[in-house]
C-alpha cells in the first residue's frame, strides 16, 4: 500500500467537499479536454494500439509447451469475421457442442430448441449432453460467491468435456467445438481465458484442480482457440438461413437489444461488420434480422442494459422492472414504433419479456413482443411457434408478432395442446436421438454410434 | 469548505453510535485483500474523473451509486471510503460492464466491484450477509447441482409480478417440460439434466478453490445443508461406480493426471 501520510488532505476522493481545483491553465485544460475527446465516442472502442490480442499469448504458450489449444479445424467449416478492431475471428459452423444456458433452459426453453431446430434444417452436426454445468457466472456476478479460480476451473472443465465428448460416439478428441448459448457465459469465459493466458500463477493453481478431475490434455491445460457465442454462428449462417426462409417479414419493424456481456465485456472480441449498420453497432442479431428482410430500427437507448442486474432480478426487482420499462420497452414502442424487440442473451429476454405486465401497476403500459434472434429466425423458416419456438413461455404479446407474420397462432396453439396428449402418452418428439445425451457416468448407454 | 481528509483518523464510525469503531489496521487488511487480487492492476489504470462510467451506468439512474466514485476511492486509496462503499454501494452495481467498455483508461469498475464484493464476503460483512439472504435458494441449487435455475420455481406463486402468463398454455408444468423437444430439458428440478458425475466434479472445484469457505462465512446454515447434500450425492456416485465394471468406471471418472 502506498504511504499517504504526507498527503493527508490533498487527495481527491471524488465525492463532494474534498474536491480541489486542479488549477490547470486554459491551455492545459484544453489539452486535457482534447485528450478525453479523442478517446471518447466511437474512438473509445477503437484504441486498438493499446489492447493486446490474448490469442498471441495463447499461441506462444502452446509453442512453449505450456498449454494445448482446442483448434478450430477445417472439419468445423469455419467462417471468418472481423471484430471491433478489425481482428479476424473464425466461427466454426459444423460439429458443435452445445454449452447450454441455465436461464434459457429454465425460463425460455424455446431459445435453445429454436437453435437446434435451425441446425437440423441446415444439416449441422451437434451434441447436446448432460455432462455440463452452468458457467456459474450469473451467481458470481449476483452474489460474489465464487472467484477467479473457480470460474476458470468451471470454464476449463466444461470445455475439456466438449473436447472429449465425441469419444462416446467413437470419434476423435476435438471433433466437437463448443458453442456457448448464454451471453454471460460467453463474456465470462472470454474474460477468464484472458486472465489464464496472462497469469502463470492462475494457471498453476487451476492446473492442480483440473489434474485432480482428470481434465488435462497430455498433462496440460486445454484452452479453446476462440470462445464462440451462438449469435456469432447465426451471424455467419444468415444467408444460409435466408435460403430456407418461408415466412415474409419485410413489413416488420424490429429493434435489437444487444447484450452487455456479449459486446461490452472483452469488447475487442465482439464482431462488427461494415455492412451491418455501417459497423457502428455490434453485428450479431442485427445481421440475421436484416438478412431475413425485417427493418432494424435504431433507437436512443440501444446501448443501455436491460436491467437484469444478476442480483437485482432475484432480490431487487424494483430496479429491474423500472429500468426495463423506462429505458428499453417504452422507448422501443414510443420512439422506434417497433413491432418486436429481438435479443441474444438469457437474462435480457427474461427481464424484458416478464416485466411488462407489472409495469402497468405504475402506469407504464407499453407492450412489445420479446424473442431471441434464433426464435425469430426459426419462425421465419417455418418452425412451429409452440412445439419448437415454445412461445407459450413468453409473457409479452408474442401473438401480435405471429399475427403480423401471417402465422395462425390460435390454430398452432390448438395443435400444440393436442400434441400434449401425445407427450402425456410418451410419444413426444425430440430434435435428436435422446440416447446421445448421456455420454458417461450414470445413465450412459454402451458406446453409441454417431 | 475545507477539505476534510479522514486519512489521519485512527477509527471510522459515528462517534455517537454504539457500534464499535474500526481501527486502521483492519481497514488496511481489507484494502490489501482488494489490492492483492490478481485482477486489480489490470482493471485499474488511472482515472481522469471524466465520469463517462457514471453517465452510462444503469444503477446510477436509480441508486446513490457512482462507478466513478468507486474508482476514485480505490485510486486514491481512501480506506474509509472504500469500507463505507462496501457496506451498500457495491451491491447496487448491475454488472453490465458498460463502464468498462466506455472508460478511456480501460478501467473496469464492474470488475473492481466484484473484487470488493468477494472481499466483503471474505470478511463476513453483515451487510453482505443481509444482501445475499434472498440468494440462498439460488446458491443451494447451483452449488449442489451445477445448475442455477429450477423450472419448478417458474410458477405464479413464486413470480406473482410476472403476471398471469407464466405459461400461456394451461397444462401441468411437468407435461410442458416433457414437451420441450430437447431431451436434456425434460426436467423439473434443474434447467437441464446434469449428470451426477458432473456435479461431483464440480464439488471438487468448489472445495479446492475456496468457494465452500466463502459460503460458510456468509451463511453457516446453508453451508451445512449443502455439505450434507454433497455427502449424500458423493455416496450415490460411489455406489454407482462400485456397481460398474472397470471400463465403465474409467469412462465416468478419468484417472487423476499429474499437473
Amino acid at each position: 500500500m502506498k504511504d499517504t501520510s504526507d498527503t493527508a488532505g490533498a487527495h481527491f476522493t471524488g465525492h463532494g467537499p474534498e474536491w480541489k481545483d486542479a488549477k490547470l491553465s486554459p491551455l492545459q485544460a484544453r489539452a486535457a479536454t482534447a485528450w478525453v475527446e479523442a478517446k471518447i465516442d466511437r474512438a473509445t472502442l477503437t484504441g486498438k494500439d493499446r489492447v493486446e490480442d490474448v490469442r498471441d499469448l495463447m499461441w506462444q504458450l502452446e509453442k512453449d509447451g505450456e498449454i494445448v489449444v482446442h483448434r478450430i479445424r477445417d472439419e468445423h467449416q469455419p467462417v471468418e469475421t472481423k471484430t471491433l478492431y478489425g481482428w479476424t475471428k473464425r466461427i466454426p459452423t459444423e460439429q458443435l457442442w452445445h454449452h447450454k444456458s441455465c436461464g434459457q433452459c429454465g425460463n425460455i426453453p424455446g431459445y435453445p430448441t429454436s437453435l437446434l431446430w435451425l441446425m437440423n434444417q441446415l444439416g449441422t452436426r451437434y451434441l447436446d449432453e448432460t455432462d455440463q454445468t452452468s458457467c456459474t457466472a450469473w451467481n458470481y456476478h449476483g452474489s460474489g460467491i465464487g472467484n477467479l479460480e473457480s470460474l476458470a476451473c468451471v470454464f476449463l472443465r466444461n470445455f475439456h468435456q466438449a473436447y472429449v465428448s465425441a469419444r462416446s460416439q467413437g470419434l476423435p478428441d476435438g471433433y466437437y467445438y463448443p458453442l456457448v448459448h448464454c451471453g454471460t457465459s460467453f463474456g465470462n469465459y472470454k474474460e477468464v481465458r484472458a486472465f489464464l493466458l496472462r497469469s502463470a500463477q492462475l494457471r498453476e493453481k487451476v492446473k492442480k484442480v483440473l489434474a485432480k478431475l482428470g481434465r488435462l490434455v497430455d498433462g496440460k491445460l486445454l484452452i479453446p482457440e476462440e470462445v464462440v457465442h451462438y449469435s456469432e454462428w447465426l451471424h455467419v449462417m444468415r444467408n444460409r438461413i435466408r435460403a430456407i426462409q418461408t415466412v415474409d417479414v419485410t413489413e416488420l419493424r424490429a429493434v435489437i437489444h444487444p447484450a452487455c456481456h456479449v459486446y461490452k465485456m472483452v469488447p475487442e472480441d465482439a464482431i462488427y461488420d461494415d455492412e451491418v449498420l455501417d459497423g457502428n453497432r455490434v453485428a450479431v442479431s442485427t445481421s440475421v434480422v436484416q438478412a431475413l428482410g425485417a427493418k432494424v430500427i435504431d433507437y436512443s437507448t440501444w446501448y443501455d442494459c436491460c436491467g437484469f442486474g444478476f442480483r437485482h432480478i432475484i432480490s431487487e426487482r424494483e430496479f429491474t422492472r423500472s429500468f426495463a420499462m423506462d429505458r428499453k420497452v417504452t422507448v422501443a414502442v414510443e420512439e422506434a414504433h417497433a413491432d418486436v424487440m429481438i435479443g441474444h442473451d438469457t437474462g435480457c429476454i427474461t427481464t424484458l419479456d416478464k416485466n411488462q405486465w407489472i409495469g402497468k401497476a405504475a402506469g407504464k403500459n407499453a407492450e412489445i413482443p420479446i424473442v431471441a434472434d434464433c426464435q425469430f429466425a426459426a419462425l421465419a423458416c417455418g418452425a412451429h411457434p409452440y412445439k419448437i419456438a415454445q412461445l407459450h413461455w413468453h409473457a409479452s404479446p408474442v401473438e401480435k408478432l405471429l399475427a403480423q407474420m401471417g402465422i395462425d397462432w390460435e390454430r398452432a396453439k390448438a395443435d400444440f395442446e393436442a400434441y400434449l396428449e401425445a407427450v402425456r402418452d410418451g410419444r413426444g418428439e425430440h430434435l435428436y436421438d435422446p440416447r446421445r445425451a448421456v455420454t458417461s457416468g450414470p445413465g450412459a448407454p454402451k458406446l453409441v454410434t454417431a | 469548505m475545507h477539505a476534510t481528509s479522514t486519512r489521519k483518523q485512527q477509527y471510522i464510525g459515528d462517534p455517537l453510535s454504539q457500534q464499535p469503531a474500526l481501527d486502521r489496521a483492519r481497514l488496511e487488511e481489507i484494502f490489501n485483500d482488494i489490492q492483492s487480487d490478481a485482477r486489480y492492476d489490470h482493471e485499474l489504470n488511472g482515472c481522469l474523473n471524466c465520469g463517462i462510467c457514471t453517465a452510462t451506468c444503469p444503477a446510477a439512474h436509480y441508486y446513490d451509486f457512482s462507478p466513478r466514485e468507486i474508482v476514485q476511492l480505490l485510486w486514491t486509496e481512501n480506506l474509509e471510503g472504500i469500507y463505507d462503499a462496501m457496506q451498500e454501494k457495491i451491491w447496487a452495481c448491475a454488472q453490465c460492464y458498460t463502464c468498462a467498455a466506455r472508460c478511456p483508461f480501460r478501467n473496469s469498475p464492474g470488475s473492481l466491484i466484484m473484487i470488493m464484493r468477494e472481499v466483503a464476503i471474505k470478511h463476513g460483512f453483515q451487510s453482505a450477509k443481509d444482501v445475499l439472504r434472498p440468494f440462498s435458494r439460488v446458491m443451494l441449487k447451483l452449488i449442489s447441482t451445477g445448475n442455477q435455475l429450477s423450472p419448478d420455481m417458474i410458477t405464479a406463486d413464486h413470480f406473482a409480478d410476472w403476471g398471469p402468463n407464466i405459461s400461456k398454455v394451461d397444462a401441468p408444468l411437468k407435461l410442458l417440460r416433457a414437451a420441450i423437444p430437447m431431451p436434456t430439458l425434460n426436467t423439473m428440478k434443474t434447467a437441464w439434466e446434469v449428470n451426477l458425475k458432473t456435479s461431483i466434479e464440480l464439488y471438487t472445484i468448489w472445495e479446492m478453490t475456496g468457494v465452500l469457505k466463502q459460503l460458510e462465512t456468509i451463511d453457516e446454515n446453508l453451508f451445512d445443508v449443502i455439505s450434507d447434500i454433497m455427502d449424500e450425492r458423493r455416496e450415490d456416485y460411489e455406489d454407482w461406480c462400485e456397481s460398474q465394471g472397470d471400463n465403465e468406471t474409467r469412462r465416468a471418472a478419468p484417472p487423476e493426471e499429474t499437473a
